[in-house]
């Protein structure tokens, strides 16, 4: 029970330590027209090409930004310590760390869910696309799945940050393959086998392919296995993140680099 | 002054693994999506359009984040006082900052050319090719003069980065530089047709793949040297009143 509570209100304090001080116009523009005009620019890109129709676009989409929050949030997290030079505080905590970085991750995913709610509802607006009533528990946990692996996957990220200088090369790197290799713009089938393989290990590809099955109507037995994976890779970057961030702990003590950009 | 400053700060972005990562990288990676997008649409013949257009938007993207910052940085290095206490105008000593943004973008442009290239085979035939180079050259240019602007407008709003991060793929969409503006709904078309970059997207094509460059890289130069003349008046504007009001190393 110490341990949820460790988790959840550690994370929550640790997500208004990021957005505290600024205004609501760095979330909005950032987090919600940025998203936003990024599933125009594909939707509008597809149309003209006809790879694919609006709801492949405007669902994959709206999943992928859901990564924005997960894979920049998950890397400040730590990142962020180490940058303004209170990561020595957090380590020096007699509470367990994995437990204090993991529930990090838990408001970025609420946070990842909340934009991709807002993209696919004004994206399906403003396109006019359709989804079926009974399709939203459905996309809503594919999105919930999608966004909480995301925030895993920028854990480990910013696990890498406590040994490269410049976390931003690497998440903004990141969210671009993403953008590349999930399959979310162009279909997996037309990517080169090595990009299709990679993909089915990062996160939001198979969220994005079971909230399509989702909006296209079809139901839980269909979506469930790719809810499964995504469930997996999500748990994955969850046992990674850990285990970088214990054995970076350990050598940034060793080395005594822990507080070194 | 303006080639000097432009120098170096062109060597200070070069050492930015950041400023880098996101002039190369990220436009070869945009540029490879671009690239499969164009194939899945069996628009194979039109690869060139695709690299031009991913390289541009990378361009784009080096300006409207080198220009966003380029005054916050210099608050947050603690190099800002200094440099508004030269005694030349603002406008020469931010310019050269914006120039360099647009000259760093150009990595892009060639990135993403070559990537396109050797991985992909892509022909570089291009229908004017020195036309291409002048349509570019311009383009950088007029860039770097709207990034001008667009420093001088971001000094007086706290959160510029929230613009900044929110104009990116809006530029992208409405200039035309991978998404035919004729596809785009008819209200945006005026906005296109006051952005410089619109003009240098419609430049570069026509040098790619056909048509008058001249006409639109001349309205590219043109609409820039307006932004250039109203970031100057902006500039020295936010420097009296910052000055007055001792708010200028204020975030």
């Amino acid at each position: 029970m110490k341990t949820i509570r460790l988790m959840t209100v550690g994370g929550v304090i640790a997500y208004r330590a990021l957005f505290n001080w600024t205004r609501p116009s760095i979330f909005i523009g950032t987090l919600l027209i940025g998203p936003l005009f990024q599933l125009l620019f594909f939707a509008y890109l597809g149309r003209q090409l006809q790879v694919a129709d609006d709801r492949f676009y405007l669902v994959g989409n709206a999943v992928l930004a859901a990564t924005l929050a997960g894979v920049f949030g998950g890397t400040l997290a730590v990142g962020n310590e180490r940058r303004y030079g209170t990561l020595g505080h957090v380590l020096l905590s007699p509470r367990s760390r994995t437990a204090v970085f993991l529930g990090r991750a838990l408001p970025y995913g609420a946070n990842g869910l909340f934009i991709a709610v807002f993209t696919l509802s004004v994206s399906a607006l403003m396109l006019g696309l359709r989804i079926p009533i009974g399709a939203v528990p459905g996309l809503l946990t594919a999105m919930a799945i999608g966004s909480l692996a995301s925030a895993f996957f920028g854990l480990t990220l910013g696990a890498l940050g406590l040994r490269f200088r410049d976390v931003w090369v690497i998440s903004n790197v990141a969210v671009a393959l993403l953008m590349l290799l999930t399959g979310v713009n162009v279909p997996r089938a037309n990517l080169p086998g090595w990009m299709a393989t990679t993909g089915q290990y990062l996160p939001i590809t198979h969220a994005a392919e079971a909230a399509r099955q989702f909006a296209a109507g079809q139901g839980w037995s269909a979506a469930g296995p790719q809810l499964g994976r995504e469930a997996l890779v999500g748990l994955g970057y969850a046992v990674l993140a850990a285990v970088l961030l214990k054995v970076f702990e350990f050598e940034s003590r060793r080395t005594a680099s822990l507080e070194t950009l | 002054m303006l080639l000097l400053g432009t120098i170096t700060h062109i060597k200070q972005i070069s050492r930015s693994p950041l400023e880098v990562a996101i002039a190369m990288v990220v436009p070869i990676v945009q540029a490879t999506l671009a690239v499969y997008l164009f194939r899945s649409g069996g628009e194979q013949h039109r690869l060139i359009e695709a690299a031009v257009g991913a390289g541009l938007m990378g361009v784009w993207s080096s300006v409207l984040f080198g220009s966003g910052g380029a005054i916050q940085n210099q608050r947050w290095q603690g190099t800002l006082e200094m440099i508004m206490l030269a005694p030349r105008r603002p406008v020469l000593v931010i310019l050269p900052i914006t120039l360099a943004t647009g000259l760093t973008g150009a990595y892009s442009l060639l990135a993403t050319l070559a990537w396109g290239r050797l991985l992909y085979g892509i022909r570089l035939d291009f229908v004017h090719p020195a036309a291409f180079v002048v349509a570019a050259v311009v383009c950088i240019v007029a860039l770097g003069m709207f990034g001008l602007l667009l420093a001088a407008t971001f000094v007086l709003m706290r959160n510029a980065n929230a613009l900044t991060n929110a104009l990116e793929y809006p530029i992208w969409l409405v200039s035309g530089m991978l998404v035919p503006i004729t596809v785009l709904p008819a209200w945006t078309g005026p906005i296109a047709a006051v952005l410089p970059t619109t003009w240098g997207a419609r430049a570069l094509r026509e040098a790619t793949t056909g048509g008058p460059v001249w006409p639109s890289a001349g309205i590219c130069l043109a609409i820039s040297i307006v932004c250039l003349i109203l970031g100057s008046f902006a500039l020295t504007y936010v420097e009296r009143r910052a000055r007055a009001t001792a708010t200028l190393a204020l975030a």
